[in-house]
């Protein structure tokens, strides 16, 4: 039983981490695009939006090759958890509000025609990541990886 | 409780990999963050074609000061083919308003789709310095090849500016040496700033037109302007 949860640990890693890490990458090769995305959700200030643009690839790559690797793996996944959530809540209030915008998670974004959006499949998408977030931040033992398990007494509890 | 105690000697279970991992990654990735975040920067140095006005948003300028006529800034793309429809139904109507000196007519050539848009705004510049860029502006829409097809090489471009009328040796110098790239950033940092987040983006004195119905209909796009 012990090791199958390890297998799962290990599955959730790449699949959070190879998302954040293709989703940023995918980003970083159009910044301007990506900054353009992020005000078109028409939520933060222009000059907070514009610097979120830039910044968040190069988040999603670091939190995303951490989760890869299996380095540091909680505060990763913590992260990555917070991201989705925050992009949940994003798409949310634009779809709440009636914003025709693609929600840029893989680069692209800005407005779209009305009737274009698809705010439901990428809800439920970052829902999904976020329950593999909570899950790693629970159980951030899995196979592979670098973090050493120090609290053992954590795992031998378990 | 064997198997662990192995597995913690295991070479790569240590945490010097691990700390070195964490510090290689985030040390890389603030590496490349910072030199971005300055290379965003408008660059107040930037060499600025003729007609340009940095009170305008980098925009290229035409009938600057003609007063009490609508001032229409128009957020375009070159490679952007919904700009390529919008230039066909409403480009021969903007002109006639900047030939008959009936509106401020602000061109901002933004570029994010790609390489190739960054290239045909700084051509674009250069055919401002040669007084053709209204003429330019409409070839390159004519030939405008398919999104990111990397066939707009300065070259390309280049060989596009007889045919909106541009003779001067200059401008091949200044297209291949994209004599304007920092000016480029800085259109587009501009337009940031002004919240625009798509192309084509249209504002008539300083207000969007609507998405849904004005874009489109030569009608009511005439009857944008002329409200004011």
């Amino acid at each position: 039983m012990k090791k199958y949860s390890l297998w799962i640990g290990l599955l959730a890693r790449v699949i959070l981490g190879g998302v954040l890490f293709a989703a940023g990458l995918l980003k970083y090769q159009h910044l301007d695009k990506s900054q353009m995305a992020v005000r078109a959700y028409e939520l933060l200030p222009i000059s907070v939006a514009n610097f979120l643009g830039i910044t968040l690839p190069f988040l999603e790559i670091a939190v995303g090759l951490l989760l890869v690797f299996g380095a540091a793996t909680r505060i990763a996944a913590t992260i990555g958890g917070l991201l989705m959530m925050m992009f949940i809540i994003g798409i949310s209030q634009a779809w709440a509000r009636g914003l025709s915008i693609d929600c840029g998670c893989f680069g692209g974004g800005g407005q779209v025609a009305p009737g274009a959006t698809n705010y439901l499949p990428e809800i439920l998408r970052d829902t999904a990541l976020a329950l593999i977030a909570i899950y790693l931040f629970r159980y951030p033992q899995s196979k592979f990886g670098l973090d050493r398990h120090t609290s053992d007494g954590e795992q031998s509890n378990g | 409780m064997e198997n662990r105690a192995m597995a913690n000697q295991k070479p790569g279970k240590d945490n010097f990999t691990r700390n070195l991992v964490i510090v290689v990654v985030v040390g890389v990735v603030l590496l490349m963050l910072v030199p971005t975040l300055i290379s965003k920067g408008t660059k107040t140095t930037a060499k600025i074609p003729s007609s340009v006005s940095a009170s305008h948003g980098y925009g290229i300028v035409f009938n600057g000061d003609v007063k009490s006529v609508p001032v229409v800034d128009v957020y375009e793309d070159f490679q952007c083919p919904i700009c390529q429809q919008f230039e066909k139904m409403n480009g021969d109507y903007i002109e006639s308003l900047i030939k008959a000196k009936k509106a401020t007519v602000i061109y901002h050539s933004l570029s994010f789709l790609g390489p190739d848009s960054i290239r045909a705004a700084n051509a674009g510049a250069c055919a401002a310095d040669q007084g053709k860029f209204l003429d330019y502006h409409r070839v390159l829409y004519a030939n405008q090849p398919a999104e990111n097809s990397g066939a707009w090489t300065n070259l390309a471009l280049t060989i596009l500016g007889p045919a909106a009328g541009i003779t001067d040796k200059k401008f091949g110098t200044c297209v291949n040496g994209g004599q304007y790239a920092d000016w480029v950033t800085n259109v587009a940092n501009a337009g940031a700033k002004a919240n625009v987040n798509a192309t084509p983006t249209i504002f008539v004195n300083g207000k969007e037109l609507d998405r849904k119905t004005e874009y489109f209909n030569a009608d009511k796009f005439k009857a944008a302007i002329e409200r004011g």
